[in-house]
């Protein structure tokens, strides 16, 4: 587990806890409650993460560093954009990874492009967005971070 | 037949992929499951603080307090409170969309709740903190100040994107799922 995780873990016991001395009655409403929704939304969230399995091992972060090398140009940016509003990527894999598209001579804006898109563009959150909110929403939320990735190249671009 | 199809695009897809990648390198098909299996263990483990908080938010927090905090008439301390939510979080975008669902069942204006969600995404302190340590300060801080500005007009130019209807249908749609 992560220490985000152990830290979500806490923040939640401490609550549980005051809940509990306050009112226990609630408490075990609000528990009940919790695990209703859960049972309402894990069928919409589970095909997700065949998915994601999927593509976790399509693309591999050897298979970008293929593809956003120092010679990749324009299309270069395009693809990372593309890639990274596709794929999913944990942190903890994504960040490393820019590090080394730097390092083997990736231009900065092309980086920070692919970067943003995987953390704030989630397609593969998509069915499971539209379900739960509105086809709408979810097209929105997911344009607004893609011309947010587009915009943070242009600003990395000035500014290195 | 075919509404189950429709019903399921995404996991018909997802068994498709399988069947092609299979054929192409069956250990490419091992990984894949090997990796579905990871990450529906991750996010069981945070499935349960994660819920459990829904159902005390739904219990302590009433309406009228969702309302006066993150509704319409919320303003900047509106937006200011779902930042702040959005950031100090931890887990994926995916384990937002219940507790967004529970602010918009609330009462909460939309634009506060797809806020949420996008600085969720991307702005969360633990992957700030992270990012600083990787690719170093001055340009995390480049990117994300960048997406935050773009997040808080994205966020208030959908908002008038809807109609009061589509507003109505989707807290509608909120209230059905944590009953």
């Amino acid at each position: 587990m992560s220490i985000e995780a152990y830290i979500l873990y806490a923040i939640t016991a401490l609550l549980l806890l005051i809940s509990f001395i306050k009112d226990k009655d609630k408490t075990k409403k609000g528990l009940i409650k919790g695990a209703k929704s859960f049972f309402q939304l894990m069928p919409v969230l589970l095909p997700l993460f065949l998915f994601i399995g999927i593509l976790l091992a399509i693309v591999t972060p050897e298979f970008i560093s293929s593809v956003l090398g120092p010679e990749s140009g324009l299309l270069g940016y395009l693809f990372g954009l593309v890639v990274g509003s596709i794929t999913f990527m944990p942190p903890f894999v994504a960040y490393p990874l820019g590090v080394e598209l730097l390092a083997n001579g990736a231009a900065y804006p092309q980086v920070a492009g692919f970067l943003v898109a995987l953390m704030s563009v989630g397609l593969v959150y998509y069915s499971a967005e539209s379900k739960l909110f509105s086809k709408k929403s979810a097209i929105l939320r997911n344009l607004i971070s893609f011309i947010g990735a587009i915009i943070v190249i242009l600003v990395v671009l000035v500014v290195y | 037949m075919l509404k189950f199809i429709k019903k399921n695009k995404f996991l018909l897809l997802s068994v498709l992929m399988l069947i092609i990648i299979s054929i192409i390198d069956i250990t490419l098909t091992y990984k894949a499951f090997t990796n579905t299996w990871d990450q529906v263990l991750s996010m069981l483990m945070i499935v349960p603080p994660i819920f459990a908080l829904i159902g005390l938010f739904d219990v302590w927090v009433d309406r009228e307090t969702v309302i006066k905090l993150m509704g319409s008439n919320s303003g900047i301390k509106g937006m200011a409170l779902a930042f702040f939510l959005g950031a100090f979080s931890a887990g994926p975008t995916l384990a937002a969309f219940p507790l967004a669902l529970i602010m918009l069942k609330k009462g909460a204006k939309y634009s506060n709740v797809l806020f949420f969600l996008m600085v969720w995404s991307s702005l969360k302190l633990p992957i700030v903190f992270y990012q600083i340590t990787t690719i170093g300060f001055k340009f995390s801080m480049i990117i994300n100040l960048t997406m935050l500005i773009i997040f808080v007009l994205g966020a208030l130019l959908s908002e008038k994107l809807f109609k009061k209807e589509e507003l109505e249908t989707l807290q509608k749609k909120a209230i059905n799922y944590s009953k």
